[in-house]
């Protein structure tokens, strides 16, 4: 604030000589520079400059023990010939159109459960939260047990309920999906129900005590208070848990691994292994840039919904 | 090659050097009784015990050498290797863990010709050289040679009054398998005729093996008559379900080790998986190994297997030493070390064998080890291996559990092998 006002102050008074002010306005300019220069040193050795590398890299053939050559376009067309690239793509949207809505609903019916005086509140907000901060591994493995296929909970309450064909689950290509969607919901439920929690705080008790007065029932004032009064919490979450689903990764890799066959196989795990286990990083860069695409092409398009809808 | 079992991973290496003075013709070092310390590259020490036991050997014979093993973790070790490589890393002995890693460190010129070494050594008794042979030219020798063999477990077979499994054919076992897939154990487990692990090479490797066939021809149809084997043996409930095996992670060694099978093809790094298990007091399964089931009766018996071996770094500071010790390890005080731990060392002779006490005392198990064979390399070596390899593993996966026909899943392994890799 101090350098925009700056100028505007100065107008009123007489023409200075151009140098001394330019001097007086560099040394706020310098401090505001020196609070976010490590921040940003930080970002840029580790985010920025390899964000820049890995898209020349795109460009060009490049292995751990050889010299990187431009080669033009040559990767992005190995990239558009290779079935699993198509694959993966149309698997992590898949997982996003699940992972997104699921995850969002069940967060925000949760936040609205715990959301009142209720005896042992603490305990079940706490319960929620626990899949968030459980060990990934841990979680992948219960799940796998829980989706076995001939002997697990799942199939065998699916049964007791008459459906004497259950899916394979994760033995299945078809199931396989599904399956990794709900482990990863319930894993992460907890943690954005905080984030409604906190946004149901803001939201002032006096416009439900209004509605009331006035008849309005509880759909009503769900859909005409507590729905706009959380958009803020709402497109943060949405932002988030966008960009989490499209580079889902470690939950894939320990509970089916991509398989079976290439049923879960995502972006993030095709990079990993064409990158760090083939050793090809300018066809890994090349599919990284489209993942990096296609989650900036979505967060934009939010954010212009969402600059739409507040003018 | 995360398939790869990690007790095979256990090869490892060691090693150790140096020498000099070792042997009395190695005087001509600039000072061959100085203290040498030889790097020997390695993966998971404490799970490979008989590298220690190669280690303390060489520096008993060589008491100037210190060995100061470089140890990696066994899944990241190729990655790991080839980082260190790029990066003018200087350890003295570099082990190869499998043929691919060998053939691309190799072909960037990263390992030192050992030519000269092999020719002095005696080839006709060391298994699995061949495929380090490069245009004439080696650049590593193999000091271990696994190949695959069928686990048994002799209290089961004897329960049910069937004779030990020895020669059989694939007709033979399938059916055997059926008649031992009976009851349960003391823990309330079923126990099953045989068990398949979930690798690729149980089926593919075994049937090119055995058919002639290529893995890396993008022609699959030899693959067909051993996965008709397989999913008949788990359709009929005689072996634990692919879809299981894998979602559940299952361990092939408590599958055998807590007679949850009667039978298991296997590699024979197993055999010291077992004495260990065995002597640790988790085991108490009374074991004994057999030839390979065969297409045809009567005939060499044929397997695949897959060496470990030993190079040098093109960077090694301790060159002689570190010949040394590769001369000391793939020969036969180095074999004789191996076999007293149970690991099937890639020398062979009559010393060597009397060496292997781990090996079950009965006849069957000892002419399975001693015998003939024909071991055909379980994956062969060029440029395109490593992508075909993920090709055949995923329709490996679809075929097994049942989410596509045999004839599908040959039929695409070869498409895409032939569209996208070859």
């Amino acid at each position: 604030m101090t350098v925009s006002t700056a100028p505007a102050l100065r107008k009123r008074r007489p023409p200075e000589p151009a140098a001394p002010t330019r001097r007086r306005s560099l040394r706020p300019t310098l401090v505001g520079w020196s609070f976010i220069l490590p921040n940003f040193l930080g970002f840029a050795l580790l985010t920025l400059v390899p964000m820049v590398f890995g898209l020349a890299l795109s460009f060009m053939d490049w292995s751990p023990w050889g010299d990187p050559e431009w080669v033009g376009f040559e990767n992005f067309e190995r990239m558009i010939r290779n079935s699993t690239f198509w694959i993966a793509l149309w698997n992590t949207t898949y997982y996003a159109a699940g992972h997104i809505p699921l995850t969002m609903a069940i967060s925000l019916g949760l936040a609205l459960l715990l959301n009142r005086t209720l005896a042992g509140l603490g305990f079940f907000r706490t319960a929620f939260f626990l899949p968030y901060v459980t060990s990934l591994v841990a979680v992948a493995v219960v799940w796998n047990m829980l989706f076995n296929p001939t002997s697990g909970p799942v199939n065998q309450f699916l049964q007791l309920l008459g459906v004497s064909d259950p899916p394979g689950w994760t033995s299945s290509t078809a199931w396989a999906m599904p399956a990794v969607i709900v482990a990863s919901v319930w894993r992460d439920m907890g943690y954005y129900m905080v984030l409604f929690l906190a946004g149901l705080q803001t939201i002032p008790n006096e416009l439900y005590e209004a509605a009331r007065v006035d008849g309005a029932n509880a759909w009503q004032r769900f859909w005409n208070i507590t729905l706009p009064g959380l958009r803020p919490t709402t497109f943060f979450v949405l932002v988030m848990c966008t960009v989490a689903s499209f580079k889902v990764f470690d939950l894939i890799v320990v509970m089916t691994d991509g398989g079976p066959g290439r049923a879960t196989k995502v972006l993030s795990q095709m990079i990993y292994e064409e990158g760090i286990r083939e050793g090809r990083f300018g066809l890994a860069s090349a599919i990284s840039l489209v993942l990096f695409v296609l989650v900036a092409g979505f967060t934009v398009i939010q954010f212009l919904i969402q600059r739409r809808r507040e003018a | 090659m995360k398939r790869y079992p990690s007790a095979l991973a256990a090869i490892a290496a060691a090693a150790t050097l140096a020498i000099a003075g070792c042997s009395s013709s190695a005087s001509d070092a600039a000072d061959p009784s100085g203290p040498v310390t030889l790097t020997v590259s390695a993966w998971n020490l404490d799970k490979t015990p008989e590298f220690n036991a190669l280690f303390d050997a060489f520096e008993a014979a060589h008491p100037n050498v210190t060995i100061q093993p470089v140890e990696i973790l066994a899944d990241d070790y190729p990655e790991k290797v080839a980082t260190m490589l790029a990066g003018g890393d200087t350890t003295d002995v570099l082990t190869m863990k499998n043929v691919i890693d060998y053939a691309r460190y190799a072909n960037r010129g990263q390992l030192l010709d050992l030519t000269d070494l092999v020719g002095e050594l005696p080839t006709d008794k060391i298994a699995g050289l061949e495929p380090f042979d490069i245009d004439g030219k080696y650049a590593a020798v193999p000091y271990r040679q696994d190949f695959w063999v069928l686990y048994y477990n002799k209290a089961l077979f004897d329960a049910a009054g069937l004779p030990h499994p020895d020669r059989l054919t694939w007709a033979q076992y399938s059916e055997l398998a059926k008649k031992l897939t009976s009851g349960t154990t003391a823990d309330g487990q079923k126990v099953y005729g045989t068990y398949h692990h979930t690798w690729r090479s149980v089926v593919q490797a075994i049937a090119a093996a055995q058919t002639g066939g290529d893995q890396l021809s993008g022609d699959y149809g030899f693959f067909a008559d051993q996965y008709a084997l397989a999913l008949d043996l788990q359709n009929a409930g005689a072996a634990l379900d692919f879809g299981t095996a894998k979602t559940q992670q299952v361990n092939y060694r408590s599958m055998f080790e807590t007679g949850q099978t009667a039978m298991m093809p296997m590699g024979t790094w197993y055999i010291a998986g077992i004495k260990a298990a065995i002597e640790g007091g988790t085991s108490s399964v009374e074991w004994g190994m057999a030839p390979m089931p065969q297409i045809n009766p009567g005939g060499e018996t044929a397997t695949f297997g897959s060496p470990t071996a030993f190079a040098v770094n093109e960077n090694a500071k301790n060159v002689e030493v570190a010949k040394e010790f590769i001369g000391f390890a793939t020969g036969e005080e180095g074999a004789k070390v191996l076999a007293g731990i149970g690991v099937v060392p890639a020398y062979g002779s009559d010393a060597v064998t009397a060496a292997f006490t781990a090996l079950p005392a009965d006849e069957l198990s000892r002419t399975t080890f001693t015998e003939n064979k024909k071991v055909a390399l379980e994956m062969p070596v060029s440029e395109v291996t490593s992508d075909i390899d993920t090709i055949l593993e995923e329709e490996h996966e679809l075929i097994m559990a049942g989410q596509k026909s045999i004839a599908d899943g040959i039929r695409d392994a070869g498409d895409r092998v032939k569209n996208e890799v070859l």
